[in-house]
């Protein structure tokens, strides 16, 4: 492939209907540039969690994913709420989500969970009122990388 | 077995076949779509009882081939239309997804 490739999508708040295909489209992206399918698959999971937290969570915002040789980096961007305890929300089982949005089958509480058992690196920035960008990276052959 | 070898043998209500000759060895059920998410395997069979169209999706990132909604539950259209595009399996099976799981145990796929 080529030194570096980027892929972004807008991804609406809110919209259930859409939810899902930003992540689609980048798992596609990967198969077509010749990711191996154990790093894709570990992609996924991360791009669909952190899409879905944007659908439900943020207002929407931005999911970005850039491939180098090394490495696959996924961003997703807000400027929704952000995160009040960063600690608390990185534990499995805690979760803001509504009522509605949790006989969906989401707001269980594994999102950052998902993520963080899928990423080599896992970065969080967020503050109250101005919004959160999550980035995941993952090293294209170095399991050993991985993290928790 | 394949999924329609699965379909077939536990006698389920097809509303979409999807990739017949896809082979399959191994299943999940939830309804949790971050479990299923997190903790499926690759290519699993998936028994729920969601019924919404972001299951399609959490199945396309999955490379899930057939899901098989549990105690007589329907798709709703838009769920149907998604499995169609994508060309995912959707099928309904009257029994409860305890009765469904254990029927695939028996047919040979393991958790």
């Amino acid at each position: 492939m080529d030194s570096r490739y980027e892929v972004e999508f807008p991804v609406r708040g809110d919209d259930f209907l859409a939810a899902g295909e930003a992540s689609n489209q980048i798992k596609e992206t990967l198969v077509m540039l010749g990711v191996p399918s154990a790093i894709s698959r570990r992609a996924s999971v991360i791009t669909y969690e952190a899409e879905m937290n944007l659908v439900i969570h943020a207002g929407g915002g931005i999911l970005r994913a850039i491939i180098t040789p090394e490495r696959l980096t996924i961003v997703a961007t807000d400027l929704g709420p952000g995160i009040p305890d960063l600690a608390l929300a990185m534990k499995e089982g805690f979760s803001t989500a509504s009522d509605r949005v949790r006989e969906m089958g989401f707001g269980a509480g594994m999102g950052l969970p998902n993520i963080k058992r899928n990423a080599d690196v896992l970065e969080i920035d967020t503050e109250v009122g101005r919004g959160t960008t999550l980035t995941a990276t993952v090293f294209f052959g170095r399991q050993d990388a991985r993290e928790g | 077995m394949t999924v329609s070898s699965v379909i077939e043998a536990l006698g389920l209500t097809v509303h979409h076949e999807g990739k017949g000759n896809c082979p399959v060895s191994r299943g999940v059920v939830g309804d949790l779509l971050s479990f299923v998410m997190g903790g499926a395997p690759e290519g699993a069979v998936w028994v729920t009882l969601q019924t919404h169209v972001n299951i399609a999706a959490v199945a396309v990132l999955k490379d899930i081939p057939l899901i098989i909604l549990a105690s007589g539950r329907n798709p709703d259209e838009e769920l149907l239309e998604r499995c169609r595009l994508e060309n995912i399996g959707l099928a309904v099976a009257s029994a409860s997804p305890f009765d469904v799981c254990g029927a695939l145990h028996d047919l040979g796929l393991k958790g």
